[in-house]
């Protein structure tokens, strides 16, 4: 190419002088800056002020306007292999609190753990979780963790503290080593090398919730120190004497599971399991149970020895009620069919022997009970722990090191061990919180939350489990088993040992992969076997024959939020979570009958139940007393006060768990081999009151067909009964009306699914609109329902729903999207009639929205695919869709809950929340669901964004939506899957089938007949109990006297 | 427009011995005195209401709604119970100036100027609070039908909510305009008496120009009678529409037909009764009994009991209704309403609005004007307490007994009702200070007529045979 010049005048091509010059200055005109006196002066006064204006109002803005706050926001210099921005990573792992157990999966944004799910893997939870492990996320983000190891209170590093720890491990005459039960055969391994450093130390196990009873019961009778693995799946007959065991008995997420199998009715299977349930105070397994009955918990071995005596002899009973005495005779004829099982919740030797004696006599064992797997979820024996308090106190413990305990805190002698901690030289605890024992201890080197942990589980004799981190340590906290290790002086970290140890048993590092990935390792099949009993029965009938009962007596119990306490104490998911049966937040409290209540001058009226201050009794035993506001439970036996742990600790372990109910495991007694969960007491009302917090406060269902409960023999004879109700109401709209088709003296089937389909185009004047495509559906079963409450803190992880703290759940104003409706029914008087029924309750997507043509600005609409949405940034707050809710179920933000306005410095504050708005703890925000302002309505979203993942996906892959790949929340975290979710168009899908084939018998629509045609539907409860009292207006009590 | 002459057996309407000077000289005095020391008390008094109110207000709206007692089952309580209350007593205004002025029921010029100030003023608190009850506030605007560029989205044309907003809207419009135009004549009179400059200018301008000549008053009659054609069925309309805030909704106590009847003849019920309350004050503080007589305070209780007894009507038709349907939760409604934790509130409703008007069926109780006072406000409490009723206790036990709640205010709700108290009084003492507190051209209307002395000189005359005067007439030029 030739090197053409170009020029742009004669002057450039001539190179005149005067271009030279001119080409030199860059800016050919002087610069149209004018240097003139004035504005007005200036010789362009208009094209200068036009320039001022600009830059000034220009300026003006930034300096006004522009204020940015800084965020911290961080790009991948190198983005890591796994992480991309905006898309969920899932790792399968464990989660374990001293003996409980779930096989997890940890849903993990951007490096940050937000959402845990049970692992569908594992044979043991098979998918299911709990409240608990749904709120553990929270648990990891908890501000008042510890931030790094403390000596003498004062922070120190590691080194030091380790130099100091081995030179006084070294010189310590005893050492002892007091850890939870521990599920993890390689932290036993490292214990044991630890133990073989130090051949003084001794090694003891300390649960919180003692099952010793049944350890030494087992012993006796069957010469295993251990526990058994239960089947409540196989069982026809289940007979639970004070045993939770849908709550917080052992496992209960696994046995809820189990349970609901037997639980589940239909017009085509009409078997169901037979529970029968004795207690002293009201859980949700008496609620589930269908003949339930209540005793002093002194009396419960009593009982048992009745059930024996009715299996072996068929003597009548004579226990004091009548309801009792007929349950124990019709228990005892039903596990004599075979395929019985019989659990106790108390721990007491005796007690558990007699049962294991009922279970040997009935056949259990074998078929409901394996003895070939055993369950390692609690392995504490008391009076190990109650030598070692007086050890302590004899000044025989030079060193003490604890894991995952907190005695002074958890056991009835916190003040013998305190003061025995007091004598001991050296006091070390790994716990993550300054806890109540942690306080008095000289070195505290908190371990990792198990999120961050590496680790495994053998919680049944030969179904292991692995934990893998979710995110690397937060804080500066080390794995106790790397502290043991280092004492001991390996030179191998706890995870080298790990995974050389699986490696090693997996046989190579595909197959360890493989494992990590499943998170699960467990035989293809579980093989079933027995055992015979040869306890001394009669010496423990002889002893329980000796048992007096009190007058008055405490039941202690666990709160299925708040378990024995710990760091769920400070969780404020959980702390907001209602209980179950009282409906009350962040607080315990006394729980007595109807008519204790009474007696006491509390009585609970339909007009004294909004009455949120509660009237305070104290509750005395020897040595302590306690005093605590009483909430009126129907269904707590007349004489039981019933009172949860969890309660009454300090700002030290957060700001949650601060100030608030009161510590009560001094009412528990050791009764020489075990403690016990209850005491006689003496009780005394006071003058004073105590608001609590309740989201329910009527307890009666008045009646309403928002329910519909049979017993199975009504079902039996008449599976149509509800089809027939439901078309006396609605069936007027059919063509063929049902009343012409009767009057021929021959009765027609109805056909339920022809019944809604006409009532959904005739009950209304406008057209009908049909819905092609998608249309989402639910279906909550009533009869699997167990009021548990992991949906709703798994709907509250998930959807990013504020914690409102105790004053606004006062005010009503709590923002949970999912709640549990509990009913009672029955006689206030008799414990013994009552049956309590739970409904989950939450946006039912109706087609025919009463919520959507009242907003006046269109912020709440209806999608195609039959969800109703809330528009958020439209919404202008008149609360009028919300009165308009025949559920209820729509929640507004009534304060700045998370800083989410518009507002600079309104942030809603009330102590014990308000480390949800922490920066750490934001981490747990899920990004894919906005956090709201407030100011708006806010309603459950069939996990809006869940569908549209899962539509996306299957979009990509260019399949259809296939069933069950978008799951809600709630669906997800229901350990009985009572929760059936999924697009009812699909013909395929387990929802259609529910409402068309399998139970259409059973399906009814809450207020259908207003024709607000849901997308929820429920099935109808089933009890296979003698009688439904609800509704039953000579029999429901509660439902007339209550007003 | 109005009769001649007046049979002497109906009481004068304006009492003493009045000329048209003494008239304007008895109305204008208030406006050309300085305010007396009560004055100066109540105006002092109410503006520290209003700025309490306000101070609710803002606290409420900085920190969000929950600083109020509503929650999740009853999402609303004081704030919509105060603006139906409010927007009910904005009835009588019009009540009075529009249809009473068609009916020619001259008695209302003794009342009217005051009543419709009541009904604006009313209607301006009671606007406060679905403004105010909004979550978001700031975004109320999204209400309007304006074009916008999101969409554009439109609000919702099928919520009785956003028919409020029109209706209210359009009844103080009109209200303000029909009380404007009754005004001006009077604020001339002002202008012409006007001693200082000022007045003579701020009258001058309020007075548009009036001259007083023919061409003025007829096209004052004129805008007048379209006007009242225009407010009638305003009267009627806007408190129909409030009460389809509750007729179109699905909840037991609400969805009713009766709604619309009912809420009207509630609302002029206590639209009279706070008619009551004003104007037998400002009676006695400006010394105005010879305008605002007992006859006006009798035909105005004679209106009390006649809707008193048409809302007790109502009330049992709805307990029959609830009853004949059949239907079960309407059934418990009302069930809850008597006998459940806000039983009070229902007797409260009944006691005050049903039994105590009936006492007005005595003629010395109509003409008490004390057991009037005493009433109206009796009358009033009632009526807010019928407002809570149905509104606060439809809600608190609907369908689903495990959503049932309760509720009580707080200090802020309490405040902002208190504050439009304020702002109420406060606008009412400015008018009674600046403004003719009865209509000086209109009650010279009826002078002639019903005034006490011109009643008195037509005795003579009626006395006479009838030939006897029709010869008079026929010769009388």
């Amino acid at each position: 190419m030739s090197q053409k010049q170009y020029w742009k005048g004669l002057e450039e091509q001539q190179g005149t002088e005067a271009h030279k010059v001119a080409a030199s200055n860059e800016f050919s005109e002087p610069l149209p800056f004018d240097m003139s006196e004035g504005l007005l002066e200036a010789q362009t006064p208009r094209r200068d002020f036009l320039k001022y204006l600009g830059f000034s109002t220009a300026a003006a803005m930034l300096a006004a306007s522009c204020e940015m706050p800084v965020r911290k926001v961080i790009p991948y210099a190198i983005k890591p292999e796994d992480i991309i921005p905006g898309v969920p990573n899932y790792y399968a792992s464990t989660f374990v609190d001293g003996g409980d157990y779930c096989a997890v999966v940890v849903k993990t944004r951007d490096g940050r753990p937000i959402k845990i799910e049970g692992n569908d893997k594992s044979s043991i939870n098979k998918g299911a979780s709990s409240a608990r492990v749904q709120a553990s996320v929270l648990n990891l983000y908890d501000t008042a963790r510890l931030r790094g190891p403390l000596a003498d209170g004062k922070e120190a590093t590691f080194e030091a503290i380790d130099r100091s720890i081995t030179a006084s491990l070294a010189s310590s005459k005893k050492t002892v080593l007091l850890t939870s039960t521990v599920l993890s055969p390689t932290s036993k391994n490292a214990i044991q090398q630890f133990l073989a450093k130090y051949p003084t130390a001794q090694w003891l196990t300390y649960d919180a919730i003692s099952y010793s009873g049944m350890l030494l019961a087992n012993e006796a009778s069957y010469g295993k120190k251990t526990l058994p693995a239960y089947h409540f799946e196989n069982a026809k007959t289940i007979v639970s004497l004070g045993a939770d065991f849908l709550g917080t008995w052992l496992s209960p997420t696994e046995f809820a599971k189990q349970y609901a199998q037997g639980r589940r009715v239909s017009a085509k299977n009409l078997e169901m399991s037979k529970h029968y349930h004795v207690e002293a105070n009201h859980t949700i397994t008496g609620a589930a149970a269908d003949e339930r009955a209540t005793c002093k918990p002194s009396q419960m071995g009593a009982v048992a020895v009745a059930l024996y005596n009715a299996i072996q002899t068929g003597a009548t009973p004579n226990l004091g009620t009548e309801k009792l005495n007929a349950l124990v005779k019709n228990a005892a004829a039903d596990l004599k069919k075979g395929n019985g099982l019989v659990v106790a919740g108390s721990n007491d030797v005796a007690v558990q022997t007699v049962v294991n004696a009922i279970n040997s006599a009935v056949g259990a064992n074998g078929t409901t009970i394996n003895w070939a797997v055993t369950s390692n979820y609690k392995q504490g024996i008391d009076a190990d722990f109650v030598g070692l308090v007086q050890a302590m106190n004899a000044g025989q413990v030079d060193t003490l090191i604890m894991q995952n305990v907190n005695p002074v805190y958890e056991s009835a002698m916190g003040d013998q061990f305190e003061s025995g901690l007091s004598k001991v030289a050296n006091t070390i605890t790994f716990a993550s919180h300054l806890d109540e024992t942690a306080q008095k201890c000289k070195y505290i080197i908190p371990d990792h939350h198990y999120l961050e942990s590496w680790g495994d589980a053998e919680p049944k004799s030969g179904f292991y489990s692995l934990m893998q981190p979710g995110i690397a340590p937060i804080h500066k906290t080390r794995a106790y088993q790397d502290s043991l290790l280092t004492w001991a002086g390996a030179t191998e970290t706890y995870f080298n040992q790990w995974e050389a140890y699986w490696k090693n048993k997996l046989g190579g590092q595909t197959n360890f992969d493989l494992a990590l990935q499943d998170g699960v390792i467990e035989p293809e099949q579980e093989t079933m076997g027995g055992a015979s009993f040869s306890g001394n029965l009669a010496a423990a009938m002889q002893q329980i024959n000796a048992t007096k009962a009190g007058k008055t007596e405490v039941v202690v119990y666990e709160k299925i939020a708040m378990g024995k306490g710990g760091a769920w104490s400070n969780n404020p998911w959980l702390q907001e979570m209602p209980d179950p049966i009282s409906k009350a937040t962040w607080d315990n409290y006394a729980c007595v009958s109807p008519k204790k209540a009474k007696e006491l001058q509390a009585e609970l009226t339909s007009i004294t139940e909004v009455v949120a201050a509660k009237t305070v009794i104290k509750i005395k035993i020897k040595g302590f007393e306690v005093a605590l506001p009483l909430v009126v439970i129907p269904g707590m036996h007349n004489d039981v006060i019933a009172v949860a742990l969890g309660y009454g600790r300090s700002e030290k372990i957060g700001r949650a768990a601060a100030n608030t109910g009161k510590r009560v495991a001094p009412l528990m007694h050791y009764n020489g081999a075990t403690f016990v969960a209850y005491n006689d007491v003496t009780i005394e009302r006071t003058n004073e009151t105590y608001e609590i917090a309740q989201t329910q406060t009527h307890i009666s269902y008045e009646g309403r067909p928002i329910l519909h409960e049979y017993t199975l023999e009504e079902f039996k004879k008449n599976p149509n009964e509800l089809i027939e109700e439901r078309a006396k109401e609605i069936g007027h709209f059919a063509s063929a009306t049902p009343w012409e088709n009767h009057e021929g003296g021959e009765k027609e089937a109805i056909d339920a699914n022809k019944l809604a389909e006409d009532f959904r185009v005739n009950g209304t004047l406008y057209p009908n609109y049909e819905h092609l495509g998608v249309h989402w559906g639910m279906s909550i079963d009533l009869n699997s329902c167990i009021g548990c409450g992991a949906c709703v803190v798994g709907c509250q992880a998930e959807n990013n729903i504020s914690v409102v703290g105790k004053h606004h759940v006062l005010k009503s104003q709590e923002m949970h999207w999912i709640r549990i409706d509990r009913y009672f029914s029955g006689m206030p008087d008799d414990a013994d009639s009552i049956q309590t029924v739970f409904q989950p309750m939450m946006c039912q997507h109706c087609d025919n929205a009463p919520c959507e043509n009242v907003c006046p600005v269109n912020a709440t609409s209806h999608s195609s695919e039959g969800l109703n949405q809330m528009t958020y940034n439209r919404c202008i707050g008149t609360k009028y869709c919300a009165n308009n809710c025949p559920y209820k179920v729509r929640h507004f933000n009534w304060m700045d809950w998370n800083g989410a306005d518009a507002f600079a410095d309104n942030l809603y504050e009330d102590g014990r929340r308000d480390d949800m708005n922490d920066e750490l703890t934001r981490m747990v925000l899920n990004p894919d669901v906005t956090v709201r302002s407030r100011g708006v309505m806010e309603k459950c979203s069939f996990c809006v964004q869940r569908l549209q993942e899962a539509k996306l996906t299957a979009k990509k892959a260019g399949e259809p939506l296939k069933d069950g790949a978008a799951r809600t929340a709630c669906q997800q975290a229901c350990p009985t899957d009572a929760i059936i979710f999924g697009n009812v168009n699909d013909k395929e899908s387990a929802i259609h089938k529910v409402r068309h084939e399998q139970q259409k018998e059973r399906l009814f629509y809450v207020l259908e007949q207003i024709h607000t045609l849901p997308n929820v539907n429920y099935l109808s409860k089933i009890r296979n109990a003698e009688e439904v009292i609800g509704g039953n207006e000579v029999k429901d009590g509660l439902m007339n006297d209550h007003i | 427009m109005h009769l001649k002459y007046e049979s002497s057996t109906r009481e004068p309407l304006v009492e003493g011995n009045k000329t048209y000077h003494q008239v304007t000289e008895d109305i204008c005095k208030p406006i050309e005195q300085k305010p007396s020391r009560l004055w100066y008390i109540g105006f002092f008094f109410s503006i520290s209401l209003l700025l309490f109110g306000v101070f609710s207000v803002f606290w409420e709206v900085y920190w969000g709604i929950g600083v109020w007692g509503i929650n999740r089952t009853i999402g609303w309580g004081w704030d919509i119970t105060n603006f139906v209350w409010w927007v009910g007593i904005g009835h009588a205004g019009t009540l009075i100036s529009a249809i009473l002025l068609l009916f020619r029921q001259g008695w209302r010029t003794g009342v009217n100027r005051a009543a419709e100030a009541m009904t604006i003023f009313a209607v301006m608190c009671a606007g406060q609070f679905p403004i105010f009850h909004m979550g978001r506030v700031w975004d109320a605007f999204y209400v309007l039908p304006y074009p916008n560029s999101r969409g554009p989205l439109w609000p919702n044309f099928n919520s009785a909510l956003l028919w409020d907003v029109f209706a209210i809207s359009t009844y103080f419009t009109v209200s303000l305009l029909f009380w404007y135009s009754g005004l001006v004549p009077d604020f001339a009179t002002i202008r012409d008496r006007a001693k200082t400059n000022l007045r003579k200018r701020l009258y001058g301008l309020a007075s548009f120009g009036w001259t007083g000549t023919a061409k003025n008053w007829q096209r004052h009659e004129a805008l007048s009678l379209v006007l009242a054609g225009l407010s009638t069925p305003l009267v009627l309309s806007v408190h129909t529409i409030v009460s389809f805030d509750f007729a179109t909704s699905v909840i037991p106590g609400w969805h009713t037909t009766i709604f619309p009847p009912y809420f009207v003849a509630g609302a002029i019920f206590s639209g009279f009764a706070m008619v009551q309350t004003l104007l037998i004050m400002v009676r006695k503080i400006f010394k105005l009994e010879e305008y605002i007589t007992l006859a006006h305070i009798e035909r105005m209780n004679k209106v009390i009991v006649l809707t008193g007894s048409i809302v007790g009507v109502a009330y049992l038709t709805e307990l029959f209704m609830a009853w004949y349907s059949g239907v079960e939760y309407e059934q418990a409604a009302f069930k809850w309403r008597i006998l459940g934790p806000y039983w009070w509130s229902y007797w409260a409703m009944m006691s005050c609005n049903v039994i105590s008007p009936q006492f007005f069926w005595f003629k010395k109780l109509r003409r008490n004007v004390p057991f009037t006072f005493i009433m109206s406000i009796v009358v009033n409490i009632g009526m807010w307490f019928e407002r809570f009723v149905i509104i606060v206790t439809s809600l608190y036990r609907d369908y689903i007994p495990g959503s049932w709640s309760y509720y009580s205010p707080t200090w802020p709700e309490v405040g902002f009702y208190l504050g439009t108290f304020g702002l109420f009084f406060t606008c009412f003492f400015l008018f009674a200070k600046y403004f003719p507190v009865i209509a000086i051209a209109e009650i010279k209307f009826i002078l002639k007529t019903s005034g006490n002395n011109y009643k008195e000189k037509m005795a003579p005359i009626e006395e006479k045979s009838v030939e006897e005067f029709a010869h008079e007439m026929e010769h009388a030029h």
